[in-house]
């Protein structure tokens, strides 16, 4: 194993090249030389930012406890008629869950949303109070810890971690889960309608390539995420290396997106959980926690069963989960701790899915659980992740800033339909 | 010293909107231009305002310029969409705005109050949520279709990417603006000038064509400036009606860029040069205005 300070570079190194100039001239060297250069130098290296290493399942890391931002000392007592602030992504809690630890705990709960993880980023910096943030996407992390908006956890507090699968213990984004624990997990596969369209992509030898079908032009649609955007079209290509630094697969994932523009007039949104169900969009990308929620959505009389979504039965697909963590602005730090600890127990876990329909990765979690609790169909099984999915799914994690540019760029012009 | 005190009374009076348009206009114009010229934060991969000119870097604006106009443009085009779906929606509107308008203003009589009260019926309710009820009225199974149906017509795919649907909810939601804007105009048309060319034997048609229409000249112009502008600038329209990347618009492609990490200060530049642009039409409308002021004196 890799020490986990591996590819860490010193603090405020200056950058060589700036994100375009290293676009034009990655793509000018290509062309002069008539094969297009790996950027993988970059992804050697494993540094994202200059200073923040890209924690990998190859290349796990310990983040460092700084000074002056330790954790909180064992056997403090709890805040006493403290109100916690939770910030948090919208719609991505059961309100009854949090009104339940509000009682239990005789305190008060507010829950701010955010709706992308930049805004949520950008709030924090500029000096807005949390006491915990709620479905931090592992690809911040480093941004969260490196610049001390997050404090490490006092374990002692989380007693329930051991509900947790024990790949989250020792997760390799967060060694010895110093700053994390695991919130909710998901995979992104295909979601179809099964009354509607023919084919299934169970018996397709292809099924990333299922949405590439004319006969369904306008009745296709992809998730609005530069990052799964351009991961469809590099597994199109038969691409799962999920964080290519690699131009010209980059290139061959948008070009595949754009002839998807073309053949189909796809629908670019996150509107999976709602349009499939109602039949305005045929074939989706989709996220199985969006999808497991699909019977709330089912327009009077059609059955659930019409929805299928799909992942790869090998578990060969995208994988992720989002974490919760304590800000160092808390003001009620042992109260964050418990409302942690209150997100890891298995009867307010299985309220919790009841409400947003994402997983969480405890061992009392398990299909036949999920399905006698009516919480999910049994025809959206499929949408369950288990704890294989993380050895040998693929994850769509932290880049490196200039391979990030390339990413982005590519799907800016995806998007707008050029 | 009366005329001084008469001046600084006027003055006063200007004071609080000077100060609003300077705290709620020209600061925030600065902030913007301050990111467009700014820089990036590595480890964020945010936007970092720079306030001292003499510190600005033209990077953001090199890039923009490349995107638009370079070897490799991708934005030349969504601009040129842009161009043309707001071209045919204003169109549309004043094609379907004058005649209401003219109707209300010259035609309505008693009822002139209950027309207007129509008219503005359609600020109560946000923009959005009237958008948002067209997406219930469109969808496969929604009213639209189940009208259509009735008339043996098959459903219409109307969400799914379709141009009409995006041009037809720039018309519905910025048509209001433009009829409101005729009809003050037209109400100002003096009754007498129509009577005098009707008795200097003008039909109907004559007399509106030499009449009224070259008089509703600078509503017409003042109606499309104030749904033109809007319009050009409009991203959620096509988000909720159709939301393929076929149909974005420039106000897509700018939302998708201050919403993508390292790209703010693109779209910063972005923003800027179609304030510039959209500078155009309204200092021809300031120019037109004072040419009618001075023909009318």
């Amino acid at each position: 194993m890799a020490h986990p300070r591996e590819g860490w570079q010193g603090h405020g190194a200056p950058r060589k090249l700036t994100r375009r100039s290293f676009l034009g001239r990655s793509a000018g060297a290509a062309l002069a030389l008539g094969s297009l250069p790996l950027l993988d130098a970059c992804a050697s290296a494993l540094a994202g930012t200059g200073s923040v290493p890209l924690p990998r399942p190859d290349n796990p890391v310990k983040w460092p406890v700084f000074t002056g931002n330790e954790a909180i000392k064992t056997g403090m007592p709890r805040e006493e008629g403290a109100t916690l602030q939770v910030y948090n992504w919208v719609a991505y809690v059961n309100q009854d869950v949090v009104n339940s630890f509000a009682k239990k705990y005789k305190c008060k709960v507010e829950v701010t949303t955010f709706n992308t993880m930049d805004e949520a980023l950008s709030k924090l910096r500029s000096g807005l109070q949390f006491d915990v943030l709620m479905g931090a996407t592992v690809d911040v992390l480093g941004q969260l810890i490196e610049s001390k908006l997050v404090q490490p956890l006092n374990h002692s507090y989380v007693p329930n971690i051991t509900q947790a699968w024990s790949d989250f213990t020792n997760p390799f984004y967060d060694q010895g889960w110093q700053y994390t624990v695991p919130y909710t997990i998901y995979t992104t596969g295909i979601s179809w309608r099964k009354d509607l369209v023919h084919e299934n992509p169970y018996t397709m030898s292809n099924p990333w390539a299922m949405p590439w079908q004319p006969k369904y032009k306008g009745r296709v649609a992809i998730l609005d995420d530069y990052r799964e955007g351009i991961s469809l079209g590099l597994m199109k290509n038969g691409i799962f290396n999920l964080n290519t630094t690699d131009y010209r697969q980059i290139n061959a994932a948008r070009q595949a997106l754009q002839d998807l523009t073309s053949l189909v007039n796809v629908r670019i949104d996150n509107n999976d959980y709602t349009e499939v169900p109602t039949g305005d969009t045929w074939i989706h990308h989709a996220w199985s926690g969006d999808m497991a929620a699909a019977a709330s959505y089912m327009p009077k009389g059609v059955n659930v069963d019409v929805v299928g979504y799909w992942f790869p039965a090998d578990g060969r697909g995208p994988v992720a989960n989002d974490t919760n963590v304590v800000l160092r602005s808390a003001t009620n730090p042992v109260l964050a701790h418990e409302y942690l600890n209150y997100f890891l127990d298995l009867p307010n876990v299985i309220e919790n899915i009841s409400f947003n329909g994402y997983m969480q990765p405890l061992t009392g979690v398990t299909p036949q659980v999920l399905v006698k609790e009516q919480i999910l169909p049994p025809s959206l099984l499929s949408t369950i992740v288990l704890p294989s999915y993380f050895r040998r799914g693929v994850a769509e994690l932290q880049l490196p800033v200039d391979v990030d540019a390339l990413w982005q760029q590519a799907w800016l012009v995806v998007s707008n339909g050029i | 010293m009366r005329r001084q005190k008469k001046n600084a009374f006027w003055i006063a009076l200007a004071a609080p909107g000077i100060i609003w348009l300077i705290v709620l206009f020209i600061v925030p114009f600065y902030a913007v231009l301050a990111i467009a010229m700014g820089k990036l934060d590595q480890l964020f991969e945010s936007p970092v305002a720079v306030w001292n000119p003499f510190a600005w870097s033209s990077e953001n604006l090199i890039d923009v310029w490349r995107d638009l106009f370079g070897s490799a443009a991708f934005a030349g085009p969504i601009l040129l969409r842009t161009v043309v779906y707001v071209a045919i929606a204003s169109l549309l509107s004043l094609a379907i705005g004058y005649p209401a308008a003219y109707f209300v203003a010259r035609f309505a009589g008693r009822r002139k109050g209950l027309f207007l009260v129509l008219m503005v019926a359609p600020f109560w309710i946000s923009y959005m949520m009237r958008m948002l009820a067209w997406v219930d009225l469109l969808q496969t199974d929604g009213y639209a279709n189940k009208a259509l149906s009735w008339f043996g017509i098959s459903a219409v795919n109307w969400l799914g990417g379709k141009p009409v649907t995006v041009i037809l909810g720039l018309v519905y939601g910025y048509i209001p603006y433009l009829i409101l804007v005729l009809y003050a105009g037209l109400d100002r048309i003096d009754p007498a000038l129509i009577e005098a060319g009707r008795d200097l034997g003008l039909g109907r048609v004559r007399t509106f064509m030499r009449i009224t229409l070259p008089l509703s000249r600078q509503p017409i112009l003042t109606g499309l400036l104030i749904t033109v502008l809007p319009m050009l600038g409009d991203y959620y329209t096509n988000n909720l009606l159709s939301g393929a990347a076929s149909t974005s618009m420039i106000g897509n492609l700018i939302q998708g860029q201050l919403g993508t990490p390292g790209l703010e200060g693109q779209g910063a530049v972005l923003s800027m040069l179609l304030l510039l642009v959209l500078l155009i039409p309204m200092i021809y409308y300031v120019i037109a205005t004072n040419r009618s002021s001075q023909a009318a004196s």
